[in-house]
């Protein structure tokens, strides 16, 4: 089964390179390769990869890793449709790409059970809190997106950034979407995953550390999000707040990852 | 007998490349024009006929038999240059015969032939002139232009003829297009009356852009360019306030200085609470005073700058002829196999059995008449039919084919349904009626 998992996480992982290959190719001077093929490659390694997480539980870093990966393609997909173009693939593709391989690089082998079994408050839990991660970067890449674009534009340059990176109001649309639903799907998330601990595994087993930066991360991502909906901020401040959010995000965990190292949990 | 005084696919008529501006726009035919031109066409014995008029172009494609419907198209297009003889039209015009005419007509709505490059309009115009002429086209021509908006959709995916934008005023689109996203419903605001900033505001109005306001210091001009765009005229003074507001401003004055700047704007930009303007500036010299981009929200773009983004896209799509050039001959070799083809098989069949049964008949009333022949001499009369049948029908089925290998079997059809009395059509299945 091992031998199964990882085989069908190195086809999509083959499949993802080979689509992120080609969609940064005009950046190299080299020729479009057509949408239809940069869109069917990640589909298909989409769909490898939906098999391969079938065989997994989704405990551990590994598998948490390997479904943020999946998330990340399926919202890529989805904004190719809202965006006309493949603009989110550009940084999406290579960051699904790298989670993929560190998925495996992590280890992936099935069999492994939740402290608390396995039931609907943990499949939610998992589900809610990989979306809403995969959101946040999405947000967090439709920021970067702006900011490069907005640039450009201001500099009057019209080169590949200009010619293959979607409009500026349509990237604030995408990073609103992403980063208001991003963030109540991540809270959900962890509140499930409080209550699931304190009904089903016998209490809560953190330390203060993670609790304090947690509340951290929660805070400055609420923060992104209130400036959004309440202050109105849209375009180039709406952009650096949802990038300083997910950034809260990514530092927080790298460095309880590094203080706390635990291979169970993934946040 | 040469190929061209066949039966036969032409093209003729003028193009941007042939004839200056002035006379195409005289030689163009509206939409309630094309039924009565090609009527005429028809009546000088043309079998089908679809009349492509544009600003850049007009062209009849016709099927036929030559002289006198090619005669009568140089006539009615000359009828329309007061100052020349009829006939002088064809001094501006090209003919072009067969294959190359299909090759023409899928370079056409490829854009391979247009003023700009690549550029996508002219699939729609080609479109239009088939369903205008639908009912004059014949079965030839609609499959020719249904074709041909094929070709114009595999050039369009298959390579990037068509990508970027090859004019000032299509950049100045896609300019605001890289800010705006969808630019339906945006506003605009143009300053000075100045040709080019009509011809991009026109652009933008393509585009669903609103140009609510047209501000210059002679209020006439203004109010001329404000009537044909919809939109209010007032002068440049009360223009000001209203860059709190628009979405996009076309600046174009003959004013030697900056006339935007940001003593008059930026205050009010401020108000814009961070809501992008998009200022195109088409005047030389500049109207806009290069200040007013500190404001975060405002982008600024000169002719330059439009120009530039237009060169790019030109560039572009030079780099994709050859590829757009080798769909266009593979199509014309498709359509070319099909026309030299078309329905030389059924007709050849229907022609030896329509042979064979006057063969069969006669044989039956000689026989009849010679009832004291034994049965080997009645056979070998039979035997003797078969082999004149035969032998006659060698040489004309032989040229059938010929014709057909060479492009050429449609007009040797015509001759042959003609001498033969044959009834089938022989389009029958093959191109839309």
């Amino acid at each position: 089964m091992r031998a199964v998992i990882l085989t069908l996480h190195l086809i999509a992982l083959a499949l993802y390179g080979l689509a992120t290959a080609l969609t940064l190719a005009p950046f190299m001077g080299l020729r479009s390769a057509p949408r239809a093929i940069t869109i069917a490659l990640p589909c298909a390694g989409a769909a490898v990869h939906v098999v391969a997480l079938s065989r997994l539980t989704l405990v551990g870093l590994g598998p948490a890793l390997s479904m943020l990966a999946l998330c990340l393609v399926l919202l890529q997909l989805a904004s190719e449709r809202l965006l006309r173009g493949s603009a989110v693939s550009f940084f999406a593709g290579p960051l699904a790409t790298g989670l993929v391989g560190l998925a495996i690089l992590s280890g992936l082998a099935p069999g492994a059970e939740p402290s608390g079994g396995r039931n609907v408050w943990f499949i939610l839990h998992v589900a809610l809190s990989v979306m809403g991660l995969a959101l946040l970067a999405l947000a967090f890449i439709a920021a970067a997106l702006y900011l490069l674009q907005f640039r450009e534009l201001k500099a009057r340059r019209f080169g590949q950034v200009f010619q293959l990176f979607p409009p500026l109001e349509r990237l604030d649309q995408l990073n609103r979407f992403a980063l208001v639903g991003g963030f109540p799907a991540l809270t959900l998330g962890v509140l499930l995953a409080l209550g699931y601990a304190a009904r089903f595994a016998g209490g809560l087993h953190v330390g203060k550390a993670q609790i304090v930066w947690g509340v951290f991360t929660w805070v400055v991502l609420g923060w992104a999000v209130w400036v959004r909906l309440v202050r109105h901020w849209a375009g180039r401040r709406a952009a650096f707040a949802s990038i300083a959010g997910f950034s809260a995000v990514l530092l927080v965990y790298v460095a309880l990852k590094l203080a706390q190292p635990g291979a169970e949990r993934f946040l | 007998m040469s190929g061209h005084e066949e039966v036969g696919i032409k093209v003729l008529g003028v193009n941007h490349r042939t004839a200056p501006l002035e006379v195409r726009e005289r030689f163009a035919h509206g939409a309630h024009e094309v039924p009565g031109a090609l009527a005429r066409v028809m009546a000088a014995g043309a079998k089908g006929g679809v009349l492509l008029s544009t600003c850049n172009r007009t062209e009849f494609y016709l099927v036929a038999d030559d002289e006198p419907a090619v005669e009568t198209v140089w006539a009615l297009l000359g009828e329309r240059l007061p100052s020349s003889p009829a006939g002088g039209a064809h001094e501006y015009g090209y003919i072009e015969r067969d294959r190359e005419a299909v090759r023409h007509l899928y370079r056409v709505s490829s854009g391979l032939d247009s003023m700009i490059l690549g550029e996508s309009q002219i699939q729609g115009q080609v479109r239009d002139a088939w369903e205008a002429s639908r009912a004059q086209a014949g079965p030839v021509l609609h499959r020719l232009f249904q074709t041909a908006l094929h070709v114009g959709s595999r050039v369009r995916t298959e390579t990037a003829l068509g990508m970027g934008t090859a004019s000032a005023a299509s950049a100045a689109v896609a300019v605001a297009g890289k800010i705006f996203g969808d630019l339906v419903g945006r506003s605009a605001l143009i300053l000075g009356a100045g040709d080019m900033a009509e011809l991009a505001a026109t652009c933008l109005t393509n585009e669903g852009v609103q140009v609510t306001l047209v501000a210059n210091r002679t209020q006439e001009r203004a109010r001329a360019i404000a009537e044909r765009l919809g939109a209010r005229a007032l002068s440049l003074e009360e223009a000001w306030p209203h860059f709190a507001t628009t979405d996009i401003a076309l600046c174009s004055t003959a004013a030697p200085h900056a006339v935007v700047t940001w003593e008059r704007v930026g205050h009010v930009i401020a108000g814009r609470r961070g809501r992008p303007l998009c200022i195109l500036d088409l005047a030389v010299p500049r109207d806009v005073d290069p200040a007013v981009t500190q404001m975060e929200n405002v982008f600024l773009y000169d002719v330059d700058d439009l120009q530039t983004v237009a060169a790019q896209a030109t560039a572009r799509r030079r780099d994709e002829i050859p590829a757009a050039e080798r769909i266009v001959e593979e199509e014309t070799d498709l359509f070319w196999a099909w026309y030299g083809g078309l329905g030389v098989v059924p007709a050849i069949k229907e022609f030896r059995s329509r042979m064979d049964e006057l063969r069969a008949a006669e044989l039956e009333r000689a026989l009849r008449q010679l009832g004291h022949l034994a049965p080997e001499d009645r056979a070998r009369i039979e035997h003797l039919s078969q082999a004149l049948l035969t032998k006659f029908l060698h040489e004309p089925t032989l040229a059938l084919k010929q014709a057909a290998e060479e492009g050429r079997g449609y007009g040797l059809l015509e001759a042959l349904r003609r001498l033969f009395g044959l009834g089938r059509d022989p389009d029958e299945g093959g191109p839309p009626a």
